[in-house]
């Protein structure tokens, strides 16, 4: 692998430091099918998904962050989640407009912070 | 010098079809006696590296680093990679990674407690998921 190293990337008129590019990727993401047969569609930096019951989903991390992401976003057809987080594993849980935790289909959650 | 194990990842995924494993691993944890069986579903792209070798780091530098509080320097990113695995190993591998050691080294009830199946005994319905265990009885057989 060849490497690219520059301090700033600039398109001609604005510019922006390459350290806020890396610092600002999603250092591990995923899109997981939370229905039927629980997998994994596609994803960066995970190494598995623990199915913990219903609308309870473990992802875990392959390279730790340095502590708990200091961002993760969910999304997907998710009404209501919440997430738990350490350096190695994110725990979501999905719940309905009730409270009550639900399947769905398409999970799809990123964690953004330092790398171990 | 070793590449960083995250580098490392974004390469083999740029450059490895995922691999979706035919094993699931259903565990029960003994420190929640209440809570359903889970089920550990490995990572396509994981599993494509830990075929592939040259990836990964050794599975000790994960639980050394178990022991390390978060904020604190890790190991595991920084250790020289291993080689490649077949798919049982790096069942074998996950199971030490992402299940807790209470579950798969610790525990010495008469339970079982842990168990490898194919992905396709995993039911599919999931409406009583909350009430699923591991089937004592066919353990037994």
């Amino acid at each position: 692998m060849s490497n690219l190293v520059v301090s700033n990337i600039s398109d001609g008129t604005t510019s922006v430091g390459t350290g806020y590019v890396v610092n600002g990727s999603a250092k591990a993401w995923c899109y997981l099918n939370g229905s039927g047969t629980i997998a994994v569609v596609s994803s960066l930096n995970t190494s598995s998904l623990t199915d913990n019951g219903t609308g309870n989903y473990q992802i875990n991390v392959t390279n730790a962050f340095s502590s708990e992401p200091a961002h993760f976003g969910l999304g997907g057809n998710v009404s209501y989640w919440a997430a738990n987080t350490t350096g190695s594993e994110i725990r979501i849980s999905i719940t309905n407009t009730s409270g009550v935790l639900v399947d769905t289909n398409r999970v799809t959650g990123a964690g953004f912070g330092d790398l171990a | 010098m070793t590449q960083h194990l995250w580098t490392r990842l974004l390469e083999a995924k740029s450059r490895l079809a995922p691999v979706q494993s035919k094993y699931r691993v259903l565990f029960e944890d003994p420190s929640q006696p209440d809570a359903p069986a889970a089920v550990l579903v490995p990572d396509p792209n994981w599993m494509a590296a830990a075929l592939e070798g040259n990836i990964l780091p050794p599975i000790d530098t994960y639980l050394r680093d178990r022991e390390v509080p978060d904020g604190q320097p890790k190991e595991h990113p920084y250790a020289e990679p291993i080689g490649a695995m077949n798919e049982e190993e790096a069942i074998e591998y996950l199971i030490m990674k992402d299940i807790p050691p209470q579950v798969w080294r610790d525990y010495t009830g008469n339970r079982a407690i842990l168990r490898i199946v194919p992905v396709e005994l995993i039911p599919s319905d999931r409406s009583y998921r909350n009430a699923w265990k591991i089937n004592q009885l066919e353990m037994a057989a």
